[in-house]
Protein backbone atom coordinates (compact mmCIF):
# COMPACT_ATOMS: atom_id res chain seq x y z
CA UNK A 1 0.00 0.00 0.00
CA UNK A 2 1.06 3.54 -0.70
CA UNK A 3 2.32 5.23 2.46
CA UNK A 4 3.43 2.11 4.36
CA UNK A 5 7.23 1.20 5.00
CA UNK A 6 7.82 -1.80 2.48
CA UNK A 7 9.53 -4.85 4.11
CA UNK A 8 13.00 -3.69 2.88
CA UNK A 9 13.03 -0.75 4.80
CA UNK A 10 11.28 -1.98 8.05
CA UNK A 11 14.41 -4.87 7.54
CA UNK A 12 16.70 -1.94 7.27
CA UNK A 13 14.84 -0.09 10.32
CA UNK A 14 15.55 -3.20 12.44
CA UNK A 15 19.41 -3.57 11.59
CA UNK A 16 19.83 0.17 11.96
CA UNK A 17 17.73 -0.45 15.26
CA UNK A 18 20.44 -3.10 16.43
CA UNK A 19 23.35 -1.35 15.47
CA UNK A 20 22.49 1.65 17.17
CA UNK A 21 21.90 -0.35 20.43
CA UNK A 22 25.33 -2.07 19.72
CA UNK A 23 27.14 1.66 18.98
CA UNK A 24 25.91 3.26 21.80
CA UNK A 25 26.56 0.50 24.93
CA UNK A 26 29.20 3.14 26.64
CA UNK A 27 27.98 3.35 30.27
CA UNK A 28 25.66 6.63 31.08
CA UNK A 29 27.18 9.93 32.80
CA UNK A 30 26.01 10.43 36.48
CA UNK A 31 25.68 14.28 38.15
CA UNK A 32 28.62 14.03 41.00
CA UNK A 33 27.27 13.63 44.46
CA UNK A 34 27.69 17.50 45.39
CA UNK A 35 25.48 18.82 42.82
CA UNK A 36 22.99 19.78 44.81
CA UNK A 37 24.29 21.85 47.54
CA UNK A 38 26.64 23.54 45.14
CA UNK A 39 23.67 24.99 43.09
CA UNK A 40 22.05 26.31 46.51
CA UNK A 41 25.43 27.60 47.24
CA UNK A 42 25.39 30.10 44.60
CA UNK A 43 21.97 31.16 45.14
CA UNK A 44 22.20 31.90 48.45
CA UNK A 45 22.91 35.65 48.93
CA UNK A 46 25.68 35.92 50.42
CA UNK A 47 26.51 37.34 54.13
CA UNK A 48 30.06 38.75 55.72
CA UNK A 49 30.99 37.54 58.67
CA UNK A 50 30.67 39.47 61.87
CA UNK A 51 35.08 40.33 61.04
CA UNK A 52 34.48 40.79 57.34
CA UNK A 53 31.77 43.51 58.53
CA UNK A 54 33.86 45.28 61.30
CA UNK A 55 36.84 45.23 58.91
CA UNK A 56 34.57 46.93 56.16
CA UNK A 57 32.84 49.70 58.56
CA UNK A 58 37.01 50.17 59.94
CA UNK A 59 37.66 50.92 56.32
CA UNK A 60 34.93 53.19 55.68
CA UNK A 61 35.31 55.35 58.98
CA UNK A 62 38.86 55.69 58.18
CA UNK A 63 38.54 56.46 54.47
CA UNK A 64 35.61 59.18 55.56
CA UNK A 65 38.42 60.74 57.87
CA UNK A 66 41.28 60.49 55.41
CA UNK A 67 38.96 62.23 52.59
CA UNK A 68 38.21 64.83 54.98
CA UNK A 69 41.41 65.81 56.13
CA UNK A 70 42.79 65.69 52.34
CA UNK A 71 39.98 67.93 51.00
CA UNK A 72 40.16 70.73 54.41
CA UNK A 73 41.37 73.17 51.92
CA UNK A 74 39.35 72.58 48.48
CA UNK A 75 36.52 74.89 47.57
CA UNK A 76 32.86 73.51 48.24
CA UNK A 77 31.98 73.54 44.76
CA UNK A 78 34.53 70.87 43.76
CA UNK A 79 34.12 68.41 46.64
CA UNK A 80 30.17 69.01 45.57
CA UNK A 81 31.51 68.00 41.82
CA UNK A 82 33.15 65.11 43.33
CA UNK A 83 30.57 63.74 44.83
CA UNK A 84 27.88 64.32 41.89
CA UNK A 85 30.19 62.34 39.66
CA UNK A 86 31.80 59.38 42.03
CA UNK A 87 28.36 58.52 43.21
CA UNK A 88 26.63 57.59 39.80
CA UNK A 89 29.91 55.94 39.12
CA UNK A 90 30.42 53.98 42.34
CA UNK A 91 26.60 52.58 42.49
CA UNK A 92 27.29 51.53 39.12
CA UNK A 93 30.17 49.57 40.18
CA UNK A 94 28.00 47.81 42.52
CA UNK A 95 25.16 46.84 40.36
CA UNK A 96 27.72 45.43 37.88
CA UNK A 97 29.28 43.74 40.64
CA UNK A 98 26.69 42.20 41.97
CA UNK A 99 25.17 40.81 38.59
CA UNK A 100 28.51 39.08 37.87
CA UNK A 101 28.87 37.86 41.35
CA UNK A 102 25.08 35.48 40.98
CA UNK A 103 26.64 35.34 37.56
CA UNK A 104 23.56 36.69 35.53
CA UNK B 1 -1.46 35.89 48.75
CA UNK B 2 2.16 33.73 49.24
CA UNK B 3 1.36 29.91 50.00
CA UNK B 4 1.62 29.36 53.47
CA UNK B 5 4.84 27.06 54.64
CA UNK B 6 4.12 23.71 55.29
CA UNK B 7 4.73 22.09 58.33
CA UNK B 8 8.37 20.14 57.53
CA UNK B 9 10.56 20.17 54.90
CA UNK B 10 9.93 16.93 53.64
CA UNK B 11 6.22 17.86 52.73
CA UNK B 12 7.44 19.67 49.93
CA UNK B 13 8.29 16.68 48.08
CA UNK B 14 4.39 15.94 48.16
CA UNK B 15 3.91 19.73 46.51
CA UNK B 16 3.04 20.69 42.77
CA UNK B 17 5.67 22.22 41.32
CA UNK B 18 3.20 25.12 40.61
CA UNK B 19 3.41 25.44 44.63
CA UNK B 20 7.02 25.60 44.89
CA UNK B 21 7.30 28.45 42.38
CA UNK B 22 5.05 30.23 43.78
CA UNK B 23 6.99 29.79 47.48
CA UNK B 24 10.22 31.24 45.86
CA UNK B 25 9.07 34.01 43.88
CA UNK B 26 6.48 34.66 46.92
CA UNK B 27 8.87 34.39 50.11
CA UNK B 28 12.35 33.44 48.59
CA UNK B 29 12.08 29.53 49.85
CA UNK B 30 15.34 28.04 49.66
CA UNK B 31 13.99 24.30 50.77
CA UNK B 32 11.26 25.43 47.95
CA UNK B 33 13.95 25.60 45.11
CA UNK B 34 16.33 22.65 47.10
CA UNK B 35 13.31 20.65 46.12
CA UNK B 36 12.69 21.85 42.42
CA UNK B 37 16.56 21.59 41.87
CA UNK B 38 16.46 17.97 43.51
CA UNK B 39 12.98 17.07 41.11
CA UNK B 40 14.93 18.43 38.07
CA UNK B 41 18.55 18.03 38.24
CA UNK B 42 18.30 14.99 36.58
CA UNK B 43 16.16 15.21 33.49
CA UNK B 44 17.96 18.50 32.94
CA UNK B 45 21.43 16.45 33.05
CA UNK B 46 20.26 13.68 30.59
CA UNK B 47 18.34 16.37 28.31
CA UNK B 48 22.05 18.23 28.41
CA UNK B 49 24.16 15.03 27.62
CA UNK B 50 21.85 13.92 25.13
CA UNK B 51 22.60 17.32 23.24
CA UNK B 52 26.42 17.06 23.91
CA UNK B 53 26.98 13.72 23.19
CA UNK B 54 29.40 11.20 24.89
CA UNK B 55 32.64 13.34 24.39
CA UNK B 56 31.40 16.24 25.96
CA UNK B 57 29.68 14.40 28.70
CA UNK B 58 31.39 16.47 31.89
CA UNK B 59 30.18 19.60 30.30
CA UNK B 60 26.63 18.85 31.04
CA UNK B 61 26.89 18.70 35.07
CA UNK B 62 27.83 22.53 34.15
CA UNK B 63 25.23 22.89 31.51
CA UNK B 64 22.61 21.39 34.72
CA UNK B 65 24.12 23.89 36.78
CA UNK B 66 23.68 26.88 34.51
CA UNK B 67 19.98 25.84 33.76
CA UNK B 68 19.09 25.92 37.71
CA UNK B 69 20.98 28.86 38.78
CA UNK B 70 19.34 30.96 35.29
CA UNK B 71 15.67 29.45 36.61
CA UNK B 72 16.44 30.61 39.96
CA UNK B 73 16.74 34.14 38.41
CA UNK B 74 13.96 33.86 35.61
CA UNK B 75 11.54 32.53 38.25
CA UNK B 76 10.19 36.44 38.69
CA UNK B 77 9.37 36.36 35.18
CA UNK B 78 8.29 33.03 34.91
CA UNK B 79 4.44 33.64 34.38
CA UNK B 80 2.77 30.32 34.21
CA UNK B 81 2.12 30.10 30.40
CA UNK B 82 4.01 27.13 29.95
CA UNK B 83 4.64 24.50 32.10
CA UNK B 84 7.37 25.00 34.65
CA UNK B 85 8.79 21.69 32.95
CA UNK B 86 8.40 22.66 29.68
CA UNK B 87 9.90 26.26 30.37
CA UNK B 88 13.34 24.71 32.65
CA UNK B 89 13.54 22.23 29.11
CA UNK B 90 13.28 24.93 26.84
CA UNK B 91 16.12 26.55 28.95
CA UNK B 92 18.31 23.04 28.92
CA UNK B 93 18.08 22.72 25.47
CA UNK B 94 18.91 26.14 24.06
CA UNK B 95 22.11 26.54 27.08
CA UNK B 96 23.17 23.11 26.00
CA UNK B 97 23.64 24.09 22.33
CA UNK B 98 25.46 26.92 23.42
CA UNK B 99 27.85 25.12 24.93
CA UNK B 100 28.19 22.35 22.15
CA UNK B 101 28.48 25.39 19.64
CA UNK B 102 31.71 26.03 22.25
CA UNK B 103 33.21 22.87 22.46
CA UNK B 104 32.43 21.02 19.66
CA UNK B 105 36.26 21.67 18.19
CA UNK B 106 37.82 20.27 21.02
CA UNK B 107 36.67 16.71 19.63
CA UNK B 108 38.79 13.78 20.77
CA UNK B 109 40.74 11.89 18.22
CA UNK B 110 40.49 8.22 17.82
CA UNK B 111 42.76 6.26 15.84
CA UNK B 112 42.82 3.18 14.62
CA UNK B 113 44.93 1.09 16.92
CA UNK B 114 42.81 2.34 19.35
CA UNK B 115 39.50 1.22 17.58
CA UNK B 116 41.35 -1.82 16.96
CA UNK B 117 41.85 -2.54 20.68
CA UNK B 118 38.17 -2.16 21.63
CA UNK B 119 37.08 -5.02 23.04
CA UNK B 120 34.76 -7.65 21.28
CA UNK B 121 33.07 -10.54 20.34
CA UNK B 122 33.78 -11.53 17.46
CA UNK B 123 37.00 -13.29 16.53
CA UNK B 124 38.00 -12.57 13.26
CA UNK B 125 40.39 -9.32 13.49
CA UNK B 126 39.03 -8.41 10.05
CA UNK B 127 35.35 -8.43 11.09
CA UNK B 128 36.23 -7.06 14.35
CA UNK B 129 38.10 -3.86 13.12
CA UNK B 130 35.11 -3.46 10.81
CA UNK B 131 32.79 -3.39 13.46
CA UNK B 132 34.34 -1.04 15.32
CA UNK B 133 34.64 1.23 12.13
CA UNK B 134 30.92 1.09 11.51
CA UNK B 135 30.10 1.63 14.89
CA UNK B 136 32.25 4.42 15.14
CA UNK B 137 31.04 5.81 11.95
CA UNK B 138 27.71 5.32 12.85
CA UNK B 139 28.90 7.53 16.27
CA UNK B 140 30.15 10.23 13.65
CA UNK B 141 27.47 10.23 11.81
CA UNK B 142 24.92 10.79 14.42
CA UNK B 143 26.93 13.98 14.80
CA UNK B 144 25.81 15.41 11.69
CA UNK B 145 21.89 14.73 12.17
CA UNK B 146 19.26 17.64 13.07
CA UNK B 147 20.04 18.36 16.70
CA UNK B 148 16.46 17.03 17.66
CA UNK B 149 17.61 13.73 16.36
CA UNK B 150 20.65 13.45 17.88
CA UNK B 151 18.89 14.00 21.24
CA UNK B 152 16.25 11.73 20.93
CA UNK B 153 18.92 9.01 19.41
CA UNK B 154 21.13 9.32 22.52
CA UNK B 155 18.13 9.56 25.05
CA UNK B 156 16.84 6.38 23.94
CA UNK B 157 19.63 4.09 22.91
CA UNK B 158 22.21 5.57 25.14
CA UNK B 159 20.48 6.76 28.25
CA UNK B 160 17.38 3.95 27.85
CA UNK B 161 14.65 6.82 28.30
CA UNK B 162 11.13 5.74 27.79
CA UNK B 163 9.40 7.42 24.50
CA UNK B 164 7.20 9.14 26.77
CA UNK B 165 9.82 10.66 29.56
CA UNK B 166 11.83 11.57 25.52
CA UNK B 167 8.29 13.41 24.72
CA UNK B 168 7.83 15.30 28.29
CA UNK B 169 12.18 16.41 27.62
CA UNK B 170 11.57 17.67 24.22
CA UNK B 171 8.39 18.89 24.59
CA UNK B 172 6.80 17.04 21.51
CA UNK B 173 4.11 14.41 21.13
CA UNK B 174 5.37 10.75 21.60
CA UNK B 175 4.49 10.04 18.22
CA UNK B 176 6.75 12.75 17.08
CA UNK B 177 10.10 10.95 19.06
CA UNK B 178 9.25 7.71 17.51
CA UNK B 179 9.41 10.14 13.85
CA UNK B 180 12.42 11.70 14.95
CA UNK B 181 13.99 7.77 15.89
CA UNK B 182 12.53 6.78 12.52
CA UNK B 183 13.78 9.09 10.50
CA UNK B 184 16.99 9.22 12.23
CA UNK B 185 17.40 5.83 11.72
CA UNK B 186 16.85 5.79 7.82
CA UNK B 187 19.03 8.60 7.12
CA UNK B 188 21.71 6.99 9.41
CA UNK B 189 21.04 3.73 6.88
CA UNK B 190 21.41 5.87 3.86
CA UNK B 191 25.22 7.54 5.14
CA UNK B 192 26.31 4.33 6.39
CA UNK B 193 25.47 2.78 3.11
CA UNK B 194 27.39 5.91 1.35
CA UNK B 195 30.29 5.72 3.03
CA UNK B 196 30.53 1.56 2.29
CA UNK B 197 29.06 0.13 5.26
CA UNK B 198 26.06 -1.76 5.52
CA UNK B 199 23.65 -2.16 8.76
CA UNK B 200 24.24 -5.61 9.35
Amino acid sequence: MHGLPSEGSMHDDEMMDALLRNAMTADAPRLSPGFDARVLRRVRPRRLTPIGRAVIAAYVVVAVAATLWLMRDVQTTWIVAAVAIGTPVAAAASIYGRRLAVGR
Amino acid sequence: MPPSAPADAASYANRADEWLVERCRESADDAAFAELVRRYRGPVFRLAVSILGQEFAPDAEDVAQDVMLRVHHALASFRGEAKFSSWVYRITFNQALNVKARVRYRAPHVSDQALAALPTQDRDPYDRLHNDRRQQAVLALIEDLPEVYQSALRLHYWLGESMSDIAVLLDVPENTVKSYLHRARRLLHARLAERGFDAR
